[in-house]
């Protein structure tokens, strides 16, 4: 059409907005213009299209109808040209980084979250988030084979019957390879296929209370470490109700999904998320439903007490106690000849207070490993607290490493990598959703 | 990624269904209307091959070359017991091959369940192609809980001689539990029984259901037991009387026996509802003098159910069984599902009733059923559906021999796929130079009646006082109910391990010998019909699946 071409520039002030226009605009090839007075019917619209980075992007497209929409009001579509590969990877890479608050680092994560087609890139994503899935399975996979079967399934040492089934069938929902039958790696399947004998074997083991207290006994011995000789009568009560139902509903009952960490611990972004970007990934996760679904646990778990996932999310008071050093020393006293108090501490989210507490142990007796554990443990539900996680998971680690059976640790990085698989997962269903999509 | 369909291929009628947009499951219509497909396949004077109704129809005029229930003898050996009734009943020749397996010989070729089964795939498939308007690549399928590991591979390879992917094989009562939505109404755990006659099979399966998890505690049956035998009763019933007035045996006139067959079929239907039908077959046969006879007979639902009252307890046996093997009483079962076109027969459900003690329940059309709850088991592999997973469990025991005759179970039956066990054994002599150890698979404490599957050697053993020397066998099946076997010794991990992949009775070359057969005689035929219009489809596709040979595995 050689009628005069129009030129429109538009900004986009945040991320959301970015990803909103490209959910509901561009990855469908059109584009709703405001308009009071709506221009001819194949008019051509150049927009510059200016994202949040200040980054120009130009699109060219056509008006094909005059619309008057009751949501968006009096306007034009438009037909627009079909993206260049570069402005897509842009938006798309733009979108991802908004998206994880993260360093451009990993192209393998960079594939978006959107709901739309990206017909050129879609193979190599997949591959790529294939490969990405593959390894945050194998590093849960190798978690899993540190814990109990209790732990395993995530349930409590006193647990019903009922609760280890439930607990099971979340997991074989999860985990049975049949899930990943829908994607192209084999790979996939067989790690899946691991991890689904250790869920079933922990399973095969507790499922009657007769063989449960046969696990119980031979873990009482084996947990045999210095302090923690003490902990198995302990360690039921308090924690286990609440420690029952966290692996299953994390994902998806916490108020706030961590939807912006992509990674898993190991690659973990270590800036902390701003609140746009958080918002925008929130509505991301929305607005790909698809993904949710899949990702989304049976509604009828019963959702306890979420122990780990509290620490995570609430506000930690104690954090903002203005005067840490003297609820320290109200708390050494108290807390210094037995670590187990420690812990109570910990599951009531007193984190420094357990810390100054760990630290106190550690320098009666420097060998007390299972204090040195309880320091690295509680440095990593700090860093949880503040989001750092790959700061956590290394503290995680290495509070293993001190003491290889220090549960708490050993749950939290099974749990933080279970997220990480969920996500990849989650993502790669995307992807895959994608191809799918459109038909 | 292509669409998945779920097939349910029975003994005497087959069916396919596909999720719908709205991911329910929905049986796929063939173009003239038939919601199931007769499992039946015939052979032309001219080499012409016909499945479903129009093969069916033709079976009058052509009784020895038109093969039905080849379901039966798909991965058996012809020398089973149940093999060898139904060949006295078939009109057609069932024949062995050179490794003992079941094949039918038609127009004096051989053929094998594979190649008929395959034919009744691939029109399930232009079938759903048709419904569809799009090309369909792999399919989920279903078979009785019954099947060994030989008739779940068979059914795979005739799958793959139909262009295929068989990415699936399903008990038929997972199935049904799945499609009769047992995991929606369960709150919390709930023990179903799955109970289905249909034309050849009997299955029951105990099932749990327990958030979204099927777990089938355990399966039983008679794999030679369905709506076929009450047909057989009633036209043995016929034949004896119609030798008793006319001295003419009827068993010896193929078209006659064919025709009879059908109309014994048509009056049970009928007396599934009514009490009385007449059966009328004008000039059934010649009798003696050369006079036509015209048989005419009033058969009540009471004389039926009087034939048949033996075949009704044969029901009670395996439910039993079943339920013993779950360690449930009968009382403890909540919910009983019919499946199956014979359930409806009223003495059926009275049966089933007397047996678990509640009403069954019925559906709207228990023929489909199996269908749709594959289908929705590809919607759940294809991850459109987020409903339930279903845990398939190995049908038989695995184990290894130990001494002279003694069969140790490593991996019991009815274990959750996939599944890995383990045990360690100690060398018997003193410096034992290497162990051997062979993989069985069957139900009985006796070795002799059970499989043997391959043999793991490992050899160059460290020397060592009887005893002193350790060997860890690790025994995993996975979810495609491959299984590995692997034998280490602790003391210097030297390792050696198989792959066992079910057999089938076809080799994988045999298998490519059949897809390179029927491509070139589709390409001298030029158009086959019914199956016709999709050939050159057919052909590429089959490519692709095609493998090479890998005899290591069988």
């Amino acid at each position: 059409m050689a009628g005069t071409a129009l030129s429109i520039k538009l900004r986009c002030t945040s991320w959301q907005q970015l990803a909103t226009i490209y959910r509901r605009d561009l990855s469908r090839g059109t584009m709703f213009l405001k308009a009071s007075n709506q221009p001819a019917i194949g008019t051509v619209v150049r927009i510059d299209l200016e994202l949040p980075s200040a980054t120009v992007l130009e699109l060219t497209g056509t008006i094909t109808e005059h619309v008057v929409d009751p949501q968006r009001g009096t306007g034009v579509n438009l037909k627009l040209d079909p993206l260049p590969t570069k402005t897509v990877w842009l938006i798309e890479s733009a979108l991802a980084a908004g998206n994880k608050v993260r360093a451009q680092t990993q192209p393998g994560d960079t594939a978006t979250p959107g709901d739309s087609t990206v017909a050129i890139t879609e193979g190599e994503n997949i591959a790529e988030a294939e490969g990405d899935l593959v390894r945050a399975l194998e590093s849960e996979a190798e978690s899993l084979k540190k814990l109990n079967p209790f732990l395993v399934l995530g349930v409590g040492y006193e647990t019903t019957d009922a609760d280890v089934r439930a607990a099971f069938g979340e997991l074989t929902k999860r985990y049975h390879p049949d899930r990943f039958a829908r994607y192209q790696s084999t790979t996939l399947r067989q790690i899946a296929a691991e991890i689904f004998i250790l869920i079933r074997d922990a399973y095969r083991k507790l499922a009657d209370e007769a063989s449960r207290a046969q696990v119980r006994a031979t873990l009482g011995s084996k947990v045999q470490v210095p302090t923690r000789a003490q902990t198995q009568p302990r360690a039921t009560p308090p924690r286990i109700p609440t420690q029952q139902v966290p692996k299953v509903p994390r994902a998806s009952s916490e108020p706030k999904p961590d939807v912006p960490m992509l990674h898993g611990p190991h690659d973990a972004p270590t800036n902390p998320s701003s609140a746009s970007a958080a918002i925008a990934s929130t509505q991301l996760a929305k607005a790909s439903d698809p993904v949710h679904v899949i990702e989304r646990p049976a509604g009828n778990v019963k959702s306890g007490p979420v122990r780990a996932g509290a620490v995570v999310t609430a506000p930690m008071p104690s954090d903002k106690d203005p005067n840490p050093r003297r609820s320290i020393t109200q708390a050494t006293p108290i807390v210094a000849e037995d670590s187990s108090g420690l812990e109570l501490l910990i599951d009531e989210g007193k984190l420094d207070e357990a810390l100054a507490g760990y630290r106190v142990l550690v320098k009666k007796n420097s060998q007390d490993r299972s204090a040195r554990a309880g320091v690295e443990l509680v440095e990593g539900l700090k860093a949880l607290t503040a989001r750092d996680r790959l700061e956590a998971a290394q503290r995680f680690e290495s509070a293993l490493e001190i003491d290889p059976s220090n549960e708490r640790a050993a749950r939290e990085l099974a749990d933080m990598r279970r997220q990480a698989t969920n996500e990849r997962k989650g993502l790669l269903s995307r992807l895959m959703g994608k191809k799918e999509g459109p038909a | 990624m292509s669409r998945i369909i779920g097939i349910d291929l029975g003994t005497t009628t087959s069916c396919v269904a596909t999720l719908d947009d709205k991911n329910s499951p929905k049986t796929l219509v063939a173009a003239d209307g038939e919601r199931t497909t007769p499992s039946w396949v015939a052979w032309s004077a001219t080499g012409q091959v016909s499945v479903g109704t129009r093969a069916r129809r033709q079976a009058v005029t052509n009784p020895s070359a038109t093969v039905y229930g080849a379901k039966r003898l798909i991965g058996r050996k012809v020398n089973a017991e149940d093999v060898a009734w139904f060949a006295r009943l078939a009109p057609f020749r069932i024949v062995a091959a050179p490794n003992g397996d079941a094949w039918v010989r038609v127009h004096g070729q051989p053929i094998s369940p594979q190649e008929i089964a395959a034919h009744i795939l691939r029109r399930m498939r232009v079938i759903a192609e048709e419904a569809l308007g799009e090309a369909v690549t792999r399919a989920v399928v279903t078979v009785p809980a019954y099947f060994d590991d030989a008739q779940r591979q068979a059914t795979r390879d005739a799958g793959q001689i139909a262009g295929l992917d068989i990415i699936r094989i399903l008990n038929e009562p997972t199935a049904a539990a799945l499609a009769y939505g047992a995991h929606r109404t369960a709150d919390g755990r709930k023990l179903v029984a799955v109970f289905d006659l249909g034309g050849g099979t009997f299955d029951i399966s105990i099932m749990s259901v327990d958030n979204g998890i099927f777990e089938v505690l355990a399966t039983g049956g008679d794999t030679a037991l369905g709506g076929e035998d009450w047909d057989r009763r009633m036209l043995e019933r016929i034949v004896d009387e119609v030798f008793d007035q006319y001295r003419i045996d009827l068993t010896g006139i193929p078209m006659a026996m064919s025709r009879l067959r059908e109309a014994c079929e048509a009056a049970k239907k009928t007396l599934s509802v009514d009490r009385e039908t007449t059966i009328t077959l004008p000039f059934l046969a010649n009798d003696q003098h050369g006079a036509p006879i015209n048989y005419e007979r009033k058969i009540t639902r009471e004389l039926v159910e009087q034939l048949t009252k033996d075949l009704l307890d044969r029901l009670e046996a395996p439910c039993r069984r079943a339920l013993a093997d779950a360690g449930l009483e009968a009382s403890e079962v909540e919910d009983v599902l019919l499946v199956g076109g014979m359930t409806r027969w009223p003495a059926v459900q009275a049966s089933v009733e007397a047996i678990f003690g509640r009403k069954p329940s019925k559906g709207a059309n228990p023929d489909e059923v199996v269908a749709l709850g594959a289908a929705a088991y590809a919607g759940i592999l294809a991850g459109d559906s987020d409903e339930a997973a279903l845990l398939d469990v190995t049908p038989h025991d695995l184990g290894i021999k130990v001494g002279d005759s003694g069969f140790s179970v490593i991996i019991p039956r009815n274990s959750m796929l996939p599944v890995r066990a383990r045990k360690l054994f100690a060398t018997t002599t003193a410096d034992q130079k290497f162990v051997t150890i062979d993989v069985y698979q069957g139900e009985s404490d006796q070795l002799g009646k059970n499989r043997k599957l391959g043999q793991v050697v490992l050899d160059d053993l460290p020397p060592g006082p009887p005893g002193s020397v350790r060997v860890e066998l690790v025994m995993t099946v996975d979810v495609e109910s491959i299984l590995s076997v692997t034998a280490r010794e602790l003391r210097t991990n030297r390792e050696t391990s198989i792959t066992i992949r079910p057999s089938g009775g076809l080799s994988q070359r045999e298998i490519v010998e059949i897809i390179n057969r029927r491509r070139q005689e589709t390409s001298i035929v030029g158009k086959l019909p019914s199956e016709g219009g999709n050939i050159v489809r057919v052909t590429t596709r089959e490519q692709a699946v095609v493998k090479p040979p890998d005899e290591s595995s069988s």
